[in-house]
């Protein structure tokens, strides 16, 4: 019987610990829980957005925090699945008390945890996800776009392609919501600015399908003047090689989102094939400005590589959380989302803003095409870069509302 | 030739051509899977894994060698038996222990392989994505059937496949670890008994079909991508073809990539919208009529 009291004794003991240390402990500091996926092929651009958030929080932990209080931040692998994504994101408000959720590079992940965000009255920021839905049909007061949208790619693309003179189009891409996401909305934008535009075909494979060969004869065989690729993930690299391997690069021109990243080009070194149009949100070449360079410089220094567009992403979250709380003076969620909307920051990529209407940050948009370039010898890079600035292809706030879910 | 190009338009000549350089790949990865589930009885969930490590070793094997021409031939060496290494220490480490268990509990282990093998490799290699060079002797593609446009490194690959089927065919048949361990895959017992040493012949065995999975996946690196992940995709394609051919049926193995292969680029050029539908419903179609699969099962 004493040994049966002393074990409960030393149970409670024990769980009371885990019990109450949280929470006095979470009185001290900021807490922000990040949900992401950390193993499998999309770690690739995870690890940057973690990355580049660390080198923003130990920055401002060294000037003295925000209002006086140390930033902390813990991260949980929710490995690509949705159900994990979102148990993980309540684990980290119920348990961890954070004060702020963040990523995930997995849309559906985005919805759940947003969904509950919206619940909890969590601010939210998605640092990865591509979905319009996030903050277009389903956005609410407490989820905040950091990174660029399908729906944002396809229009800047389709408004960038709709000026050059194709007019046999084809589509061809991974079938999955993103693949199609960009693949509508680029033709879409195409057709408003190319009345002759028309789609002769379109192609879709698998997600993961290794071997696009068979899929590309057929392509050629039909002649299309333009292809619209709409491939993710190592897809984009899989297209680029057998279009290469099949001489399609040489003799089609076509387009991919993010074809131009550094991501997508690296790997192959110099056997990337040249003349691909894409679009991207960030490169560390360009633009060749001071901010943009000590940026690389200390992203450089800290883990040994040159930045990507998930490192920007990581680090302007950190900026905007620090930034939100001093410009609302209290370390109180409701008046910090509210010094969210429409705050304009500076960032590498020049000044960037928070859109009140929809919490969508408003990233300028690259347009370019791959090219050799003998200052960087190892891999291509863009050429021939074109800015597309927000307002010339983000959906307008009237659009936005009409789209919306929740009014 | 014009009269031929009549009956098989140059279009669906070149489709099949391309489907069989992708039937290839998939004969060798599923083969040393197929050989492995007659004789072993494992069903290897982390074949698919060895696959993926066969093509980063070639990653690094092909840096290693100065990225060129003889980095891939290096690593078309290298890499199968660095799998086949690798394998030989799970074997002897783990799997002997384990042939008399349940198949339930060898899918669960090897999928715990699969798993650990998958973060063996994100901590070695790091998770951005990496890419083999095509060797310069295959750069680039030749203009056949009525001009289109084919791969030098798909006719590579075309080359590649029969050499492996007729190995395959010596190693089974002629040899006396082969005739053993066809013997061992009907009744391992009565082998044991007439003093024949059937761990080490279910090693080897092992070993060689794992080898076949790092040899599928240094043939597809330069194709492709090499990522972490490149293992789920084709594990599901490898387990379809054998249960398609009939389990443990290394020519079971053949007939369902040649039918996997061949319905997928085929089913591109009749309907290119959903051309991924027709490997997957040529499974069911076949697993309707035969059940148990097209060729004779072992198990």
């Amino acid at each position: 019987m004493r040994k049966v009291m002393l074990f409960s004794f030393v149970f409670a003991a024990i769980f009371s610990l885990f019990l109450f240390t949280p929470s006095s402990y979470a009185q001290k500091t900021i807490k922000v829980g990040i949900v992401d996926t950390y193993t499998g092929p999309a770690s690739a651009f995870t690890i940057d957005v973690r990355d580049g958030f660390e080198m923003a929080i130990k920055k401002i932990n060294a000037k003295g925090g925000i209002l006086g209080r140390k930033v902390e931040f813990t991260t949980r692998d929710e490995k690509f699945k949705p159900d994990i994504g979102l148990a993980m994101a309540k684990e980290l408000v119920l348990k961890e008390k954070v004060d702020i959720l963040m990523g995930t590079i997995n849309s559906a992940t985005a919805l759940a945890v947003s969904d509950f965000a919206k619940k909890e009255k969590i601010p939210f920021f998605v640092t990865f996800s591509k979905s319009e839905k996030i903050v277009v049909d389903q956005g609410h007061r407490y989820v905040f776009n950091m990174n660029e949208n399908a729906m944002m790619a396809g229009r800047a693309a389709g408004y960038a392609l709709g000026k050059k003179p194709y007019t046999k189009y084809w589509i061809a891409g991974d079938d999955y919501e993103y693949g199609h996401s960009i693949a509508n909305n680029v033709w879409e934008n195409i057709q408003k600015v190319n009345s002759k535009a028309v789609l002769i075909g379109q192609t879709w494979w698998k997600v993961g399908e290794a071997d696009f060969t068979p899929y590309i004869t057929q392509i050629l065989a039909a002649k299309p003047d333009f292809i619209i690729v709409a491939t993710g993930g190592s897809g984009m690299v899989n297209f680029q090689k057998a279009a290469k391997a099949t001489g399609l690069s040489q003799k089609i021109p076509f387009y991919q989102h993010t074809a131009i990243e550094l991501s997508v080009l690296k790997p192959q070194g110099q056997n990337a094939p040249e003349g691909v149009f894409g679009t991207a949100n960030y490169f560390f070449y360009y633009p060749d400005t001071p901010a943009n360079k000590a940026f690389v410089d200390e992203f450089k220094k800290a883990y040994n590589r040159e930045p990507r567009i998930g490192a920007l992403s990581g680090y302007m979250t950190a900026q905007y959380i620090a930034k939100a709380y001093e410009k609302a003076g209290a370390i109180d969620k409701e008046k910090m989302v509210t010094a969210l909307e429409g705050m304009v920051l500076d960032s590498p990529v020049g000044k960037l803003e928070i859109r009140a209407c929809d919490h969508q940050l408003v990233l300028p948009m690259y347009f370019g095409k791959t090219k050799k370039d003998p200052k960087f010898p190892d891999f291509l890079v863009a050429g021939d870069i074109e800015t597309i600035t927000g307002k010339d292809y983000m959906p307008t706030c009237d659009e936005v509302r009409k789209m919306r879910k929740y009014k | 030739m014009d009269f031929f190009y009549a009956i098989i338009p140059p279009k669906v000549l070149s489709q099949i051509f391309v489907g069989l350089s992708r039937t290839t790949i998939l004969f060798i990865v599923s083969s040393g899977l197929s050989l492995i589930l007659g004789v072993l009885r494992i069903p290897n969930v982390a074949h698919g894994s060895l696959y993926m490590i066969g093509a980063f070793m070639a990653y690094s094997l092909s840096v290693l060698f100065g990225g060129g021409d003889l980095g891939f031939w290096m690593a078309l060496i290298g890499a199968p038996l660095g799998v086949a290494i690798i394998s030989l220490v799970a074997e002897r480490g783990v799997f002997r222990y384990l042939y008399e268990r349940e198949h339930l509990m060898l899918l669960l282990l090897t999928f715990a392989f699969s798993l650990v093998f998958g973060d063996l490799v994100k901590i070695v290699w790091g998770t951005e994505y990496k890419s083999v060079p095509v060797p310069q002797m295959f750069h680039g593609f030749v203009y056949l059937f009525g001009g289109l446009p084919f791969p030098l490194y798909n006719l590579f690959l075309l080359i590649v496949g029969p050499i492996v089927a007729v190995a395959l065919w010596l190693f089974v048949n002629k040899t006396k670890i082969g005739k053993i361990g066809r013997a061992a895959a009907v009744d391992r017992e009565m082998v044991g008994a007439v003093g024949i040493n059937v761990s080490w012949v279910f090693a080897i065995v092992f070993v060689i079909g794992c080898l076949l999975a790092g040899l599928g996946g240094v043939l597809v690196a330069p194709t492709v991508s090499v990522t972490l992940g490149m293992d789920h995709t084709l594990i599901m394609e490898a387990f379809l073809i054998v249960i398609m051919g009939g389990l443990g049926n290394i020519w079971g193995a053949l007939l369902g990539a040649l039918i996997f292969g061949l319905s997928q680029s085929l089913g591109i050029l009749i309907w290119s919208q959903f051309g991924i539908i027709f490997p997957y419903a040529a499974v069911i179609v076949v697993l309707l009529f035969r059940p148990t699969g097209l060729l004779k099962s072992t198990w």
